[in-house]
Parts: structure tokens; sequence; C-alpha cells
């Protein structure tokens, strides 16, 4: 076939294509529209990137001053706000279990006197662990300020036995930890999710589009007239169908990263074009997946189906919330069949961690397995495509 | 003679409800892409996720230790926390470029480095000794992991160091605990003990699949009636009778039935399979499904029914999943959220099913306790239920406005059909006639 001819060919498939498009809402929905409110949705989600006010309770069984002045200890900090003080154990418990606070501080019976006499008493912080952020926030507050508590204590007494200022700080904290979260300093909870959940979206909506977007061929048995425009020709069917989603959906990529590391100033250590590329590698294993997945099953309802199941698991066995070291080994080696996964690891190199591009290398190559899926199934997805044998559903 | 009216009239209502009711269930049944749904992603996801969170907690993060001290304080430090479960050291490097590159490798999630005066200040000094530990950011577990257990570490060591400095200075033991630790406390994880990562966010993930499945199966059947110009507001069978009352009770029955068994499985059976948080009483979680259910399947019902075609729904809705789980809260906090996305999360019932779920089963909450969720989604049922009669009822109005045109054309074409034959009947039997009588006039 000449250059010629290939490019006529290619170019009334891409024209036929670029009018089905038009013709159904459902193309620009599913992608421009919906990752539009995606990003908004999520970017405007997060009032804060920390955890901040995060309500928590007192219980005062000792009914002196001190909780008024922890409460006020503890609303003086970013991260907690004590909504209420109970008189009893029981009425906490129930604002609890009712999801109005997420932790709570137990002052006993004597506290106060105890304090004085030197006798140590305790305090208990209860924790409600089925909010995860919600109770680890509250925890880490309780435990702060019980130790500046401490801390101040001590240093009131020893101030009373006459020693410097200076000095008692030094004999108050012998040790200190300077913490350094690398590539994420602030610990910000949408720089942590957003960089891997939108990539992960976008995928989403690529899977399911392409599946769409051959499948309806199949089911209005429109699919021999299709492959006619191509004059039979099977590759620039393919190629003509799925150039304009790819540049679409990669384009997309692009704008989301550029969105997020331009304009939210999200940190990059490494490289943004690698990242950039590893989107689109990223993408075209969807898209490849997408094409392996109505190969085999060139029925669209089923093929979406599964492609939905599918697309669900990528987010949790990604790992980058529940990370891949803590699955059973099996589940671990699963996860390596999902493009989301290998993405999150270029994303890490790059954004958080600035590694050497070699890191990057076995992931992108990973990536681009995943563009030979769709060879298998071609020559009987061609054959459902021109004998239109398969339920219509 | 009224009362016989009446009675006619019910039997034929529920005689109504009864075929849509089977009908719906027919359809449910005959539908692989809705089995798929219902059947095999309402009960194997739940599954699953378990399997994927089946560990719950990270232990042992490997960590590296840059020890520049090279003392026994030093050391004992690391053995400290090494013995915790939360980390392993797994290196001890010599500086920190090559921890660093560890960590940029990936094999450490931590790094813990102990400066060369770390032993001088603790025994000779009245310095502060810092310590620095770097974390990795690619998960937050790793971050809680490390950052927790080398705070607790330190906090111990720290207040013996400071115990042993005031002992030196004569205070006695028991004094010196009561300067240093002038509070005791104790922690107490009340709900989900282990801390775990799988029995926090499952049992969210548990209603999300009950409410996203509902969601994508009626969308599916509400698609198919259309494209099969069945509209939905026809009784079976029918073209002309429409009733959006027996129709849409009829349908919620039948997804409500099926639902009540997968609903079952999913919030009851699975928890205690994969011992998962169970503190609630059955019977109290089998009557928040009611509300629940049937505001899932009234919500879907109405927006389904916007729905052309089959598998739009499913193309352009897959992403609400997260969307839906992040607005409910249960990870992000709602106190933390923007108000307006506050405000929509309690539109959907997904939000008021997962916080009341949790609480009953993970909280142990009653359902007297969770009754700010319960009535909240009975709220949403009749919303969405007058939702559904609205819209439903100004469609079929509009079709069965359309029939009565269509009657009208069509009684009108007829009409001017039988005008024009009548009238070339007539001018037949005229030019008959007058032929007939020209004719005659001939003859004469």
């Amino acid at each position: 076939m000449t250059i010629k001819k290939f490019r006529t060919l290619l170019n009334s498939v891409i024209w036929r294509e670029i009018r089905r498009m038009v013709a159904q809402p459902v193309y620009f929905l599913a992608s421009v529209v919906l990752m539009a409110v995606s990003c908004i949705f999520f970017l405007t989600l997060f009032d804060t990137g920390a955890p901040q006010k995060v309500p928590i309770g007192i219980v005062d069984q000792d009914r002196s001053s001190i909780s008024r002045r922890v409460a006020h200890e503890l609303d003086a900090t970013q991260s907690v706000k004590v909504i209420d003080i109970y008189a009893t154990y029981e009425e906490a418990r129930v604002a609890m279990q009712q999801g109005k606070i997420y932790a709570f501080l137990c002052i006993p019976e004597h506290f106060y006197g105890d304090l004085a006499a030197f006798k140590r008493p305790t305090l208990t912080f209860y924790v409600n662990n089925a909010y995860t952020i919600g109770g680890s926030t509250g925890y880490k507050q309780l435990f702060m300020v019980m130790n500046l508590a401490s801390g101040a204590f001590q240093r009131e007494v020893l101030r009373k036995k006459g020693m410097a200022e200076h000095l008692i700080m030094k004999r108050i904290q012998p040790v200190a930890i300077d913490a350094h979260l690398i590539g994420n300093p602030t610990s910000s909870y949408p720089v942590y999710l957003l960089g891997v959940i939108l990539p992960g979206i976008l995928g989403l909506m690529v899977l399911m589009i392409t599946i769409y977007s051959i499948g309806t061929e199949l089911k209005y048995k429109t699919s021999r007239q299709w492959l006619r425009t191509a004059n039979g020709n099977f590759t620039i069917a393919m190629l003509g169908k799925l150039m304009q989603l790819f540049i679409l959906y990669a384009a997309l990529g692009v704008a989301v990263n550029v969105l997020l590391y331009k304009f939210m100033h999200f940190p990059v250590n490494g490289s943004m074009l690698i990242l950039n590329l590893a989107l689109v590698l990223y993408i075209f294993a969807m898209q490849s997946l997408a094409v392996f997945f109505i190969g085999l099953m060139p029925v669209l309802r089923d093929a979406l189906s599964i492609g939905a199941l599918y697309g669900m698991l990528s987010f949790s066995l990604s790992g980058f919330t529940f990370p891949a070291m803590g699955m059973l080994p099996w589940v671990q080696s699963l996860t390596n069949l999902f493009p989301l996964r290998h993405y999150y690891l270029i994303y890490v190199n790059e954004a958080l961690l600035g590694n050497s591009i070699t890191h990057s290398l076995l992931p992108m190559g990973s990536l681009m397995l995943f563009f030979l899926t769709q060879f298998f199934v071609a020559p009987r997805l061609h054959r459902a495509l021109w004998f239109q044998n398969y339920p219509k559903g | 003679m009224n009362t016989h009216n009446t009675n006619s009239f019910l039997s034929q209502w529920f005689g109504d409800l009864w075929q849509v009711f089977v009908n719906e269930l027919k359809r449910i049944f005959t539908d692989s892409g809705v089995i798929l749904i219902f059947f095999v992603a309402g009960l194997a996801y739940p599954v699953i996720y378990n399997m994927m969170y089946y560990k719950n907690v990270v232990t042992e993060v490997p960590v590296a230790v840059v020890d520049m001290s090279g003392s026994p304080e030093s050391r004992e430090l690391v053995f400290r926390w090494n013995a915790t479960q939360e980390v392993q050291v797994t290196h001890t490097c010599a500086n920190m470029a090559q921890a660093e590159q560890l960590l940029k490798d990936q094999k450490v999630h931590g790094i813990l480095y102990i400066p060369a005066d770390y032993a001088a200040i603790l025994n000779t000094g009245m310095e502060t000794a810092h310590l620095s530990l770097y974390c990795d950011m690619s998960s937050l577990l790793y971050m809680k992991n490390v950052y927790l257990s080398a705070n607790m570490v330190v906090l111990d060591k720290m207040q013996h160091v400071q115990v042993d400095r005031y002992e030196a200075m004569n205070i006695g033991s028991q004094m010196s605990w009561a300067l240093v630790e002038a509070v005791q406390y104790e922690a107490v994880n009340m709900f989900n003990p282990t801390g775990g990562y799988g029995s926090f966010l499952i049992p969210a993930v548990l209603v999300l699949i009950l409410h996203q499945t509902l969601f994508f199966g009626i969308a599916m059947l509400c698609g198919t009636a259309r494209e099969e110009n069945k509209e939905i507001f026809l009784l079976p069978g029918r073209r002309r009778r429409t009733s959006v009352y027996r129709i849409v009770t009829g349908r919620t029955l039948a997804y409500f039935v099926i639902y009540m068994a997968i609903g079952s499985f999913d919030l009851l059976l699975v928890p205690i399979i994969f011992n998962l948080p169970h503190l609630a009483n059955p019977w109290d979680v089998i009557q928040f499904m009611i509300p629940f259910l049937l505001s899932t399947i009234l919500f879907s019902i109405f927006l389904g029914s916007f729905q052309r075609e089959r598998e739009t729904g499913m193309v352009t809705m897959l992403f609400t999943s997260l969307i839906f789980l992040f607005i409910s809260g249960v990870s992000w906090i709602s106190e933390n959220m923007d108000s307006v996305w506050i405000n929509v999360a309690k539109l959907l019932p997904s939000t008021w099913g997962i916080h009341g779920y949790i609480h009953m089963q993970s909280m142990g909450a009653s359902l007297s306790t969770t009754a700010y969720e319960y009535k909240a989604l009975w709220v949403l049922t009749f919303l969405y239920m007058a939702l559904c009669v609205i819209s439903l009822s100004i469609r079929a109005h509009l079709y069965n406005e359309d029939l009565k045109k269509e009657d009208a054309e069509r009684r009108e074409k007829v009409r001017l059909l039988l005008h024009e034959r009548r009238q070339k009947l007539a001018e037949r039997q005229q030019k008959f006639f007058s032929r007939h009588h020209t004719s005659g006039n001939a003859e004469v």
C-alpha cells in the first residue's frame, strides 16, 4: 500500500470517528467534563492540607478548674478543638458512637489533688480508630499536649528550686527529634492523594470509553461499515479509532499534571518530563487493556462490566494507600497486573524522591508491556467486527 | 356499590403492582450484565477487598540507621527502635549519603540519624541531643509507623535520662518520676483496636459496594427499557397504560427483596467471616438496611430514568464510586471539608449508610444511638420517591399527550381520507349521472 493511500484511508476513518464522537455526548462528557469535575472536586474537597480542629471531648470527673485549663491548652493547638466537656464517661462514649467526637480525654477523680501531691495521677485517652484520620490526629495531639503539660509542671517545680531558665529547658528535653518528611514536607493529604488518584480516574475513563467506542460498533452492527471505511484493513481501522481518543486523553493527562505541579505547586523533585511521559504511557496501557477486554469478550455490556470491575480494583492494588508490602504475597504479585501500580512507582520516584531516571525505567518498561495485550486478541476482535457473530447485548 | 368499586380498584392496583414486581424480577434474572453487577460484583467484591487487606496492619517497615555516635547509648536506642513492631532496622549505614540512596531505591522507608555527640550530651552535658528522622512519604502508613515508633522510643529514653539526672542531683527516684512524668497516661483504642487499615476502610467499602452495584444495575435496566422503546412508566406489556406509583413501588420492591439478601451477606456475614469489627446487633443492622436500600434504589431509579442507552451510565458514572467514598467523610473527615461538599454529601444515601453502619458495626452503637442517620435515610427515601414520582409523572403526562396528539392526528387523517374518498365517490357518481343524463338527452 502506498503511503498516500494509507493516509487517505486513515483520514476517512478518523473523520468517521470524529463525526461519531461529536454525535454522542458521552465522549465529551466522559473526558473533558467529568475530568474537570473530578479535578474541581478533589482540589476543593480538602479545606486544609493537614487535619485541623478535629472535634474531641473531655470527661471531667474531677470537677476542678483543670479540665477548663486542659481544654484551653488543646484549643490553642491547630489540630484539635474541644467541642464539649462531659460529666460522665457514658456521655462521651455515646458522643463518639454518634460520630460527634473522634477522641476524648478522661480526667479522673482527685486528679488535681493527686497532681499537687506528686502522686502521678493517670489520664486516659480514648481514641476512635474506626475513623483513622480523625482518631490518629486526636491521639497525636492529646499525646503532645500531655507531654507539654508534664514539661510545664517540671519547669514550674525547677523554677521554684531556683534553677536558671536556660538550663531548665535543656533538662526538660535532653533529646529532640527533627523530622524530615521527604517529598511532602507538610505531610499534606491532597499532595499525597491527588498525584495518583486523578491519573487513576483518567485511566478509568479511557478504559471505559475505549471499550464503549469499539463495543458500540458491535452493538449497533456498524463494525463492518467501519472496516469498509478502512478498505477492510483492520490496522488502519483500529488506528483511526484509537488515535484521537489517545490524543484527547493524553492531553487531558498532561493538563492534569500541569494543574497539579505548576498551578497548585505540588512538589516535584525529579523530572516533570518523565512524569508526563509516564502518564502518557499509562494512558496508552489502559487503552491497550480496553482493546484486550473487548477483544476477549466482544459484547459491549460484558466487556464494560469486566472493565469496571478491573478498573475499580486498580486504586487499592496500586498500593498508594495501603502499601503493597502489607499485602499477602500472591496479592503483591497481582498488583503488577495494574498499570496504575507502575505509574505510582514512577510518581514516587519522580515527584517525591527525585531519584535518577534509571529507577523509573523498569516501571516504564512494565507499562509498555501492557501494549502487547491488545495484539493477542487482534485476530479475534477482527473476526468479531467482520462477522458480528456475538450477541448484541 | 361504592365498596365494590373500591375493592375492584384496590385489587386491580395490587394486581398491577404484582405484575410489575414479577416482571422486574424476570428482567433482572434474564440480563447477564445486571446479574454480573448485582451478584458477581455485589458478592465477590467484599471478598476481594478482604483478600487485599487481609493482613490489615503494616508491620516491620524496613528502616536504616546512621549511627555516628557508635556508643553503647546509641546502640541501645537502635536496639529499642528495632524491637518495636512498627519498624525493622534492616540497614546500618556508615554515612547519610548511603542511607539516602537506600531510601531513594525504596529499600528502606525511614532513616534515623544519630549525631556523633549523642552519647556525650546524654552523659555529661546539659545540652539537647538532636536526632534526625527522615520519613518516606510514598505512603502515609510508612510515615506513621516510622514517625510514631521513633517518637515513642525517644520519649521513653528521654524520661529515663531525665530521671537519672535528677537522681544524680539527689532527688529521690519517686520524686524524680513525679517530676519527669507528673501525669501518667494510658491510651485506649476504643474502636478498631488494632488500628488496622482494612478494618477501617472495608466497612465503608461494603456499604459503598451495595450502593454502587444497585446504582449501576438499575441504571442499566432503565437504559435497556428506553432502548427497547418501553418507557419506564408503562405497565408491563402495555403501550398505553401508565402508572407511576405502581411502577415505582413494584420495581423498588423487586430490587429491595434481592438486596435484602445480598446486603445481609455483605453487611452481616462478611464481617464475621473475615473477622472485621462486628459489634452491632444484627437485628439493628437489618432495620437500618431498610431505609438505606430503599433510598438507594429510589435514588438510582430517579437518576437512571434519564438515561437513554444501557451502557452510558456505567461509562460516565464509574468514577463516582471514588467521589462518594471521599465525600462521605470516612477517610478525610467531614469537619475539614468545604461546606458545599458537606451539603452535597447529605443528598447521597451512601454517606448516611456508611456512617450509620460504621457507628453500629465498628463502634457498637445501637439503632437508637444511630437514629440521626436512620432518620436521614428515611427522609432521603421520601425525597427520591417524590422526585421519581414527579419526574415520571411529567414524562408520562407528556407521553400521554403525545399519544393523544397522535391519535387525534390519526383520526384527522382517517377523516380526511374518508372525506376524500367520499368526495371522489360523489364526483364519480356525478360524472356517471351526468353522462347518463347527457346520453339520455341524446336518445331523446
